[in-house]
């Protein structure tokens, strides 16, 4: 039994220099049956004459069964190792035997700086380190240190070598998004995704990492790369300072990504837009991008591109919002203490998402904070803010708690009498944990809730409400690949109840829910390529309207519309290659298969005939789970980039998604009692495609971001409403509907300024957006089957949105916007009928309301900046609507005492001083 | 629902857009067939351009008919003013009946055939007092559930007096005593319905139409004064009448709301033969009608104040010599004299705060009690 030290091996070694092939020559005969390693040494020490150095511990499992007969020492020491982790090295007659690594017996080359520059790398170690299982993931946090990654070997070899990990906030633990870290060597960068997380592949060696953070300080990291390791990266806090007011952590991401049509934004460019009550507002920001308009003041439906409402899928932590809107619409869903920020797609819009036609609107909040307990707390004229955050296990487990509610009674009070008796509220609250399990496995859940209750003078009580819970598991299997499984329902109902009247008493209500699972991998495949694939499904569950007696005197009969089920799966691959350092195309394919399911009835209408309750030949029952109807079909998503200059670059991208699920709604905005549809037999899916083209330039060191993008778009398949449609508790809506083609085409500029005391952005779009149904078999053809404007076509829209900084603690922010007013439909001819005045109304939008401006102003005034104090305050104080211009919200012709009066109706048609005090502790 | 001023800051206002005259002139027809005892009615018109001053254009010399689906046809007479009537028909309620329109410049119309509806009794008619004002109400109900769709229009009448009695009128400039039967002080005024009333049962398990509003008076109205009278007169729908008139209603008197439904265009069921694509407004129904009146005195209402039409105006009296009324006052205005002597000697006023045969009737309706 031989002791070995490690030691004084590595001295030997370093003088003692041989060839691995030394024992070769001479072959022995052997045969172990189960023979430990010191039986199995000594023999071999006795055939061969060779000294054998080892660890007995490390050979304690070691048994050998074995037979050979005149092989050479290295044959037999092979077959003895084969399938084990034990590894021989062969040097001057000695046998050195090691577990789980060879022993290199050469110097490494370069070592002595002597190597031929051209000489092949050395490769005598068999063994890959990377694939060392408890690898030490390095924590980075300083500038100026030099870190280490990955095995460190004497000589770095040539090549590439991975690096992958997080970017986070050193105060708080959160990861940070969007964050950019780039190599300014080799010009090779990339964003952090929404975990945070980035893999990178750059050459071995020693490297400098640049990493731009939103909202943090501007940092660079030094490494030396030995081979795949993990970096992750801990940012400071960007201190609010004069010359650094940024909005972009992707500086140049406009330019270099191969993206077109995403905006986004961080939550401090969000607060720092006047909003009618105060309250940062994020889908009232979402409003100022270009290409994203709304219909009026008070809905926070938007359209994007010539879309309509419900082809938006908002997301909130990947949970589907159906109502994204609080009180009429004066609020949005999102509460502005826990978000941490909005990405907002409009042209490119990512394979892994789909279901909805328009865009797709991400909504991120903030992960607690890991390492202390903080909140914040905001007071409002109509609603109170409350956040709570902390960590559960300091730094791997965090809560963050956001709840809002209203006390806007008292406005309703000093009303006139006919708005008196009204009472509208609303409350919220977000609870997310985030917990890291190792390394390795991160788990995510996400809860959000939302009641709206009103009732405006009528008997009539409205409620809505929003119910979503999600847990998302992301592991990283190695730098390179990593999954993340998300679980979750989503849930949205609403109820009218009435009770004025005993007799007629009713309660209505209505709910889609849907339940999800998806699975979204990434993989970094190599410099060129990043993939994602994934798959994902979601079941619908969906009561159209049930209708029921309220109290006991109420003779209401009970209705019920028969409930929907559908499953619409995706499977989907999509693929980043960088054909050059230039030129990028992204490409992907999404397949998305629909099946609505039993139980159900459904009725078959003749071919070619309108589909009325005359022309039902039969109908069909369905049994529960019963496939009845299946669509699908592949999406296509495609976008190439083409750098031009350092900061010019062009870009194209074709889209084609499918939607499933419509909003049904024939009022102007997104009304609480609008009801969703799935798509069936006798209503099909809808169906869009995109063409768009981008030019992108970057001014001022990349301070200043200018963009034009143009677009065509075909949807076909949208649903709009047979005059005098009814919507509600409707059995049939097949035969209120029409099935209607659509166009928008337009062109969006865009000029960004990211820093410097002033910052802000400038767009105008010029666009418009058709519709059309011609199918004469329809039953009715609307504007005589020719092309007539959208409700949201509003060709020309500017907006303006600056804040200019006086001091840290003073800064001053003006919005300004004007658009087209959007189309409505006038009555061009008036009669007498049923003893009034009435109206013939003209072709469906044929005129326009009065075009829309409207400038708001804030002060944004800050407590002092001393880091240690118990609360941080803040002020926030300005005006909604300066110049009080009365904008047209609608026009409306209506009898009054048996004469037509034609009205213009506003929704805020003065301004509106607010104040907004917000406190963090 | 209604949301137009529930912001203290939204607000309306009037609009009066630059609409682009079209010179539409489509036919309007409306009437009832009334298929028994009732004579039936139809007026006939044409829409006119909404900058118009007049909104009522009447279709003379059309000749009109209602047609059995078995060719049976009623001819009704030209009444004057775009009315056209029939003595009671008697009709036959298992078959079915159109309208059948020849206009002067030879275009035939023809509406869809449709069935004859009974309409059920009206149980009651009804009132509730409300802290501003009166809500009156109807009570119905077809215990064979085949009625479903419910439409009502009505006649109001009330008693009402002018500011100051008088108790001469002016005969060639000459005060003369006026006799009880030319008294000017208390009159009927009157008025017809404006809205649209509507009811459906058929989200109720059985025919009954409870309490269902028919129209508010507000507190402060003349009509309220004394005594006021409704007739109301109910009439049964098919559901493509029901849903012509909801869409009516709802295009013309349910806009200015944030969730307003768009205005769409309303189909009636009338057809021009000779151009098929020819709009034609209208909806031509079949059905009885069924009457009830009520009455409300003043005396079984809350104390209200109401405004009439005088506090609007300036109402004083004047002393003058009575021989002085004609000469000062023709000097002022011409004929007839604005003033009318109240009372000896002394006192005159304008003829608006007197006379009240301007806004109504002085011989009482046969129905008042």
């Amino acid at each position: 039994m031989k002791k070995f030290y490690f030691l004084s091996f590595c001295f030997l070694i370093l003088f003692k220099l041989a060839s691995a092939q030394d024992g070769t020559k001479k072959t022995i005969s052997v045969n172990f049956q189960q023979a430990k390693i010191e039986q199995f040494v000594s023999e071999l020490e006795s055939k061969t004459g060779y000294h054998f150095y080892y660890i007995q511990a490390q050979f304690d499992s070691l048994k050998v069964t074995l037979q050979a007969t005149d092989k050479p020492l290295e044959t037999i020491l092979n077959m003895a190792f084969q399938g084990t982790e034990f590894r021989y090295t062969i040097t001057q007659q000695q046998v050195f035997l090691t577990k789980g690594r060879t022993i290199r017996t050469e110097l490494a080359s370069g070592f002595f700086n002597t190597q031929p520059a051209n000489q092949p790398a050395q490769t005598a170690a068999v063994v890959d380190y990377s694939e060392e299982k408890e690898k030490k993931v390095v924590e980075a946090s300083t500038e100026n240190k030099l870190y280490e990654i990955g095995i460190r070997t004497n000589n770095i070899k040539s090549g590439t070598a991975n690096l992958a990990g997080y970017v986070r906030n050193i105060k708080s633990g959160e990861t940070i998004i969007g964050a950019s870290i780039y190599n300014p060597d080799t010009k090779v960068g990339i964003a952090t995704d929404q975990f945070g997380y980035y893999s990178l592949t750059l050459p071995r060696g020693r490297q400098t990492l640049v990493i731009k953070g939103l909202g943090m300080k501007d940092t660079r990291r030094k490494i030396i790369l030995y081979s795949d390791g993990k970096l992750n990266i801990d940012l400071q806090e960007q201190v609010t300072s004069l010359k650094e007011v940024q909005i972009s952590a992707e500086k140049v991401a406009n330019v270099r990504s191969v993206e077109m049509g995403v905006n986004k934004l961080d939550i401090k460019s969000i607060k720092q837009i006047p909003t009618a009550f105060g309250e940062a507002d994020v889908l009232r920001v979402v409003l100022t991008l270009p290409g994203v308009q709304t219909v009026g003041e008070a809905t926070t439906g938007f359209n994007v591109r010539g879309g309509s409402a419900d082809q938006n899928l908002i997301l909130l932590n990947d949970a589907t919002i159906y109502n994204p809107s609080h009180f009429f619409g004066f609020f949005s869903a999102f509460n502005p203490d826990i978000v941490k920020n909005i990405e907002l797609y409009k042209s490119t819009i990512p394979e892994k998402y789909g279901g909805r036609l328009s865009s797709v609107l991400a909504v991120d909040d903030r992960e607690g904070n890991k390492k202390l307990f903080t909140g914040s707390a905001g007071i409002g004229l109509l609603t109170s803010r409350l956040n709570v955050e902390g960590p559960i296990i300091k730094n791997k487990t965090s809560f963050i708690f956001g709840g809002r509610a209203t006390y806007s009674d008292w406005l309703l009070k000093l009303l006139p009498e006919a708005y008196k008796h009204s009472t509208a509220s609303f409350y919220d609250f977000n609870l997310d944990i985030s917990h890291q399990i190792d390394d390795k496995n991160n788990l995510y859940i996400t809860t959000y809730i939302s009641k709206d209750k009103f009732r405006l003078n009528s008997d009539t009580a409205y409620g809505y409400s929003n119910q979503n819970a999600n847990i998302r598991w992301k592991h990283n299997f190695n730098n390179k690949l990593y999954g993340v499984l998300t679980a979750g329902v989503d849930r949205y109902n609403y109820d009218v109840a009435s009770t004025a009247n005993p007799v007629n008493a009713y309660k209505l209500n209505f709910a889609v829910h849907q339940t999800n699972f998806k699975t979204d991998f990434n993989y970094y495949l190599n410099p060129k390529h990043t993939i994602n694939f994934g798959l994902s499904s979601i079941y619908y569950n969906l009561n159209p309207g049930d209708f029921e007696p309220n109290g006991s005197k109420s003779l209401a009969a009970p209705d019920m519309v028969a409930k929907e089920q559908a499953l619409e799966s995706a499977l989907y691959i999509g693929d980043k290659y960088d054909v050059t350092p230039d030129f990028s195309i992204s490409a992907g394919i999404r397949y998305s298969l629909y099946n609505y399911l039993g139980p159900q009835t459904v009725d078959n209408y003749a071919p070619n005939l309108p589909k009325e309750s005359v022309n039902v030949i039969d109908s069909t029952t369905y049994g529960k789970n019963k496939v009845i109807k299946t669509y699908g079909g592949p999406e296509i998503r495609v976008s190439a980039r083409y750098n031009l200059d350092d900061d010019l670059s062009i870009k194209a991208a074709y889209n084609t998604l499918r939607q499933y699920i419509h909003l049904l709604s024939n009022t102007t905005a997104i009304s609480p009692t609008d009801t969703y549809k799935l798509s069936d037999p006798n209503i099909k899916p809808q169906y869009g495609q995109q063409v768009s083209l981008g030019l992108y330039k970057n001014l001022k060191n990349n301070t200043i971001e200018t963009s034009i993008e143009v677009y065509y778009k075909k949807i076909s398949d949208y649903l709009d409403y047979k005059s005098g449609a009814t919507l509600l508790l409707n059995d049939h809506i097949e035969r209120d509907v029409l099935s209607t083609q659509g166009k928008a085409y337009g062109v969006e500029f865009l000029v960004r300024k990211t820093a410097g005391k002033l910052n802000g952005w400038m767009s105008y779009t010029y666009s418009r957006t058709f519709l059309r149904q011609n199918d004469p078999n329809a039953g009715e053809l609307i504007n005589g089957g020719v092309y007539y404007p959208a409700n949201y076509d509003k060709p020309h829209d500017f907006n303006f949105t600056g804040n200019y900084r006086f001091s840290h603690r003073f800064s001053v922010s003006l919005n300004a916007t004007y658009s087209t007013g959007r189309p409505i439909t006038l009555p061009i001819a008036k009669y007498v009928y049923a003893g009034s005045e009435r109206v013939f109304y003209s072709d469906r939008n044929a005129y326009r309301i009065p075009d829309y401006f409207r400038t708001d102003f804030s002060m944004n005034i800050e407590g002092n900046h001393k880091v240690h104090q118990l609360t941080h305050n803040s002020w926030t104080i300005g005006v909604y609507n300066l110049t009080g211009r009365a904008n047209a919200y609608s026009t409306y012709f209506t009898e009054q005492g048996g004469v037509i009066n034609g009205y213009k109706l506003s929704i805020f048609a003065r301004p509106i001083p607010f104040v907004n005090y917000n406190i963090r502790f | 629902m209604s949301l137009s001023t529930m912001v203290a800051t939204g607000c309306k206002k009037p609009y009066n857009p630059i609409i682009a005259d079209t010179n539409s002139n489509y036919l309007v027809v409306e009437g009832v067939i009334a298929p028994g005892q009732d004579s039936t009615f139809f007026r006939l018109s044409r829409t006119v351009n909404v900058s118009t001053k007049q909104s009522f254009k009447p279709e003379l010399f059309a000749q009109i008919a209602v047609v059995s689906d078995a060719n049976t046809s009623y001819p009704l007479q030209e009444m004057g003013n775009g009315v056209y009537a029939s003595a009671p028909l008697n009709l036959d309620n298992t078959h079915k009946y159109r309208i059948s329109i020849q206009t002067v410049d030879n275009r035939t119309y023809l509406s869809a055939l449709v069935e004859v509806k009974t309409t059920p009794e009206i149980d009651s008619v009804g009132y509730i007092i409300r802290g501003n004002g009166v809500q009156i109400y109807v009570n119905a109900h077809d215990n064979k559930a085949k009625t479903r769709f419910y439409r009502w229009d009505f006649n109001e009448t009330w008693r009402f007096h002018s500011q100051f009695p008088s108790n001469y009128k002016l005969v060639d400039g000459d005060p003369v005593y006026r006799p009880s039967s030319e008294q000017v002080y208390e009159c009927w005024g009157n008025d017809t319905s404006q809205n649209v009333v509507l009811a459906s049962t058929t989200k109720l398990t059985s025919d009954v139409v409870t309490q269902q509003p028919i129209t508010f008076i507000s507190s402060t109205a003349e009509k309220l004064e004394t005594r006021y009278s409704i007739l109301l007169k109910q009439y049964a729908l098919t559901e493509a009448g029901y849903t012509y008139y909801a869409n009516l209603k709802k295009n013309t008197e349910q806009l200015g709301s944030i969730f307003d439904a768009q205005p769409s265009s309303i189909k009636g069921n009338i057809t021009c033969s000779s151009n098929p694509v020819e709009q034609v407004l209208g909806f031509v129904s079949a059905s009885t009608v069924t009457k009830k009146r009520i009455f409300i005195d003043n005396r079984d209402l809350p104390a209200w104040q109401a405004y009439t039409y005088y506090d609007q105006m300036d109402c004083r009296r004047d002393t003058v010599r009575l021989k002085d009324v004609f000469t000062i006052h023709s000097a002022y205005t011409g004929t007839p004299p604005p003033y009318l002597p109240l009372s000896e000697p002394y006192f005159a006023a304008p003829i608006e705060c007197v006379d009240c045969t301007l806004r109504g009737t002085n011989k009482q309706p046969v129905f008042w009690k």
